[in-house]
């Protein structure tokens, strides 16, 4: 008996354990809903915070911080906290923003002249002295901003006035400014570690929740129209399938690059609505300059030729995106341009050049037939497809092509063993081609995954940064695009449309192909 | 005791140096530079200047062997370094996300824990009725469905249709039950088949007849005779697959955008931030060493024969 006894407590002390642990998983909870949620308790501290509207956004990236020169600037630009001197309008020219009016003095001389009565979300007064060191801090904080903006010295000439001079004439430099890494902040406010940074945007950082959201709430104190929200959320949800089901589900307003497949499914909700706008993106094949086969510009010309851009828009686009002639999309003026029509039919232009078809129709040179290796990687799935769609459509015509998957594209691109590649980059990210074609078609520069080297066209980019004026400058791109088409060391193939699914209801939420303005004053929501 | 404890410590000291050796190689031989993926995390080119920069900045402009070494010490001093990413202590970084995961695992296997008594015993008892035929159809479905298919479908319909429970994220403790119930149902149902087997299985061993011939009860033989020595293959399943739900649990943590150290890890190889890539390795290697010392403990305490081997 005593045995049996010694039994029955083990198990009674099992059995308390067992229900303490699923009490404590409980209570393990609920003090998260406090410790992780702010924003969850707000929603019922007073009746007038319930009354005041608030939008969700599932959003696809994961900041990790709110510091605006950090390598988070677009993410808190999204938010609507941060705004730069300059802003660029739907037709991607830049406007005044904190910047009132600006003049080109010489090549390398700019005066800005900025907006009175802005104040941080500190508290604080905007001047001059106080943008000198914000810009001087992104530029000591971000390579993108040092790039962009090649500042030799910033001098202030007055309390809402400055002088930028920089180091060789940047005719790019009022629609650099626009890029979010150069967003205005009181530096000052970055030395507390207790508080977030103190920006100057129609929304103030409320809460920033690692890996799960981003809060901000209305500035009252904002020095343009005020916000018509009282907070909004932006959710981290990086898997696509995640943010369309927590967008059916109507815990979100807004989702953010909805995968073109899934656009369908929304559509056919009565509650949402599917919003599109063309991006500054590009899909491309870029052409390996030192391969046997491609060093020859014909064979990349008849290779283009072959691209079936009609199919690959509707087919694996679903219609949302826009056949591409050029890196730049066509809602850039620079953009417009034609693609170069193959002089004769490709079967006359591969004879032409010494090729033959042996019995299996495969196009030979010297008993070598025309066989290329086409990296893709899986990051971007629908290259992937394209990739096929590619090689199959090669084929038919008498190309051998083998598809190899690779994990890294920019790092497989370093190496030799490969022939033509799928390739997608934003091209224009402040409306501005320099940047773009510096990197990407200048001999020195490590970008330049084509190891292309035009001496004309390095003349050319030249003169860009010399341009006077936006005539000047859309111009001379044209003539560099002229030489890229001619040369074709890559084949553009499509620019894609960034895809978004809202609630409807959902107010002032406007895609535009500059990806940095989703939540604004003007962001509304029904009741 | 003590002994077995300072074996267990020798038994961590090798497999986190075993484990942080095979960590560094792998990362090194893996494709992708941290500074190119980095600086085009927005997909704008790099120049030359900023990549040779930041490639100085993160210390990858050393030779191999002086970055192992560093590593290793680091490994045993605990500095773990740096997220590339973050800038952040990538100890602190596990440590900040090693509560989500505790929570969702502790949650997950109540379910697990709950799934497979509850299931387990009920097939027992009524080993032909119609309990045991739909606890085989879970543990079918449960070993057949990956959990981000069920996940999908938890969401489509308790979220999507039903609108009762939130789909994602980690604020109260409704966003606990769609997780908790894909992470532990399957291995619930595939466990309690275990459970349901043994119990079965004992049914006719010499020890039972001889308690029935002492008069015991039913309840008394079920609880006190076959349940004791049944639940000791359950306990050992039970540490592996909290194991699994601590260390491995990715896959769950990303389709619910659970904060937890899955979903911290996958991030962190899409950003090829190296240091968390290791840091979460080691990590983890602690996590399961752990764990099955837990398990070891408590079937010592279960069979107290286990403690004579």
């Amino acid at each position: 008996m005593i045995s049996n006894r010694k039994k029955r407590s083990w198990f009674i002390c099992t059995g308390v354990m067992l229900l303490l642990a699923v009490m404590a998983l409980s209570g393990c909870s609920t003090t998260n809903k406090t410790a992780d949620s702010p924003s969850k308790g707000e929603n019922t501290s007073t009746q007038q915070a319930t009354a005041d509207k608030k939008l969700v956004m599932a959003y696809t990236w994961k900041p990790s911080g709110v510091d605006p020169h950090g390598d988070n600037s677009w993410d808190v630009m999204r938010s609507g906290a941060g705004e730069t001197l300059v802003r660029l309008n739907e037709k991607l020219e830049p406007v005044a923003w904190l910047a009132k009016e600006w003049k080109q003095d010489s090549p390398t001389v700019w005066t800005f002249s900025l907006q009175d009565k802005v104040t941080f979300h500190d508290g604080k007064s905007m001047d001059a002295e106080s943008v000198k060191a914000s810009l001087l801090r992104s530029i000591e904080k971000s390579h993108l901003a040092k790039d962009l903006l090649d500042v030799k010295s910033i001098d202030v000439t007055g309390r809402l006035s400055l002088k930028i001079t920089t180091n060789q004439p940047n005719s790019a430099l009022v629609s650099n400014l626009a890029d979010p890494s150069t967003i205005v902040l009181d530096v000052a406010s970055m030395k507390d570690e207790q508080s977030y940074p103190a920006m100057t945007g129609a929304f103030k950082i409320k809460a920033f929740n690692k890996d799960q959201s981003l809060v901000v709430e209305r500035y009252d104190e904002y020095w343009g129209e005020k916000a018509r929200l009282a907070e909004a959320t932006m959710k981290f949800i990086t898997d696509g399938n995640s943010r369309l089901l927590a967008l059916q589900s109507g815990e979100v307003d807004v989702a953010t690059d909805i995968p073109v497949d899934n656009a369908e499914v929304l559509k056919k909700n009565d509650k949402l609505q599917v919003l599109s706008a063309p991006s500054l993106r590009t899909h491309m094949i870029v052409y390996n300059m030192e391969s046997p086969v491609f060093k020859d510009a014909a064979n990349r010309k008849v290779v283009d030729s072959l691209i079936p851009r009609a199919s690959i828009v509707s087919a694996i686009m679903r219609g949302y995106g826009t056949e591409a002639s050029s890196p730049f999309p066509s809602i850039l003026f620079f953009g417009k341009v034609e693609r170069k029509a193959l002089d004769g039919t490709a079967e006359q232009l591969l004879t032409k050049d010494g090729w033959q078809k042996d019995a299996q129709g495969t196009w030979t040179k010297q008993g070598k037939p025309f066989e290329v290796t086409l990296l893709t990687f899986p990051q971007r799935p629908e290259l992937s497809v394209m990739a096929e769609v590619i090689q199959s459509q090669l084929l038919k015509e008498g190309i051998q092509v083998k598809i190899r998957k690779v994990e890294n594209i920019d790092e497989a691109l370093t190496k030799n063993d490969w022939d033509f590649a799928m390739y997608s980059m934003l091209t224009a990210h402040t409306g501005e081609p320099q940047y773009f074609m510096d990197m990407f078609y200048s001999s020195k520069s490590e970008a330049n995954v084509s190891r292309y080297g035009s001496k004309p066209l390095e003349n050319l980019l030249g003169s860009l940064k010399l341009a006077k004026d936006t005539a000047q400058r859309n111009a001379v791109t044209l003539q560099a695009l002229d030489i890229i088409n001619t040369d074709l060391p890559q084949s553009f193939i499509v620019h894609p449309d960034n895809v978004f699914g809202v609630k409807k209801g959902v107010e002032g939420f406007t895609p535009h192909p500059i990806e940095y303005y989703y939540i604004t004053a003007q962001s509304d929501i029904a009741e | 005791m003590i002994r077995f404890i300072l074996e267990r410590m020798a038994q961590l000291v090798i497999i986190v140096f075993v484990v942080s050796t095979l960590t560094f190689v792998l990362m090194r031989l893996a494709p992708g530079d941290p500074a190119t993926i980095l600086l085009t995390a927005h997909n704008v080119p790099a120049s030359e200047e900023a990549l040779t920069a930041l490639r100085k900045e993160l210390g990858l402009s050393e030779s191999l062997h002086i970055q192992y070494v560093n590593w290793l010490r680091d490994v045993f001093t605990g500095h773990w370094g740096t997220s590339y990413v973050s800038k952040e202590s990538v100890l602190t970084e596990l440590w900040n996300r090693l509560p989500a995961t505790v929570e969702l695992a502790s949650a997950g296997f109540a379910v697990m824990t709950l799934l497979t008594l509850g299931m387990g015993l009920a097939a027992s008892v009524k080993s032909s009725g119609w309990l045991d035929r739909l606890g085989r159809l879970f543990a079918l479905l449960g070993s057949s469905i990956p959990s981000f298919w069920l996940g999908f479908l938890l969401i489509y319909l308790f979220s999507v249709r039903l609108g009762w429970l939130p789909s994602m994220g980690r604020e109260d403790w409704t966003h606990l039950v769609l997780p908790a119930l894909t992470l532990g149902a399957g291995l619930g149902a595939v466990q309690a088949r275990v459970l349901r087997a043994q119990m079965l299985e004992l049914g006719d061993r010499n020890f039972v007849k001889a308690a029935k011939a002492r008069g015991f009860s039913r309840t008394h033989i079920l609880f006190f005779e076959i349940f004791k020595h049944a639940i000791l293959p359950i306990i050992t399943l039970l540490g592996t697959n909290l194991s699994f739900m601590l260390a491995g649990n990715v896959i769950v943590e990303t389709i619910f955008s659970w904060p937890g150290l899955g979903k911290y890890f996958i991030d962190a190889i899409t950003q090829r931030d190296y240091p968390v890539i290791q840091g979460y390795v080691i990590f983890a290697a602690f996590l399961i060493v752990g764990v099955q010392c837990l398990v070891d403990v408590v079937q010592a305490a279960v069979d107290p024969r286990l403690r004579l081997r």
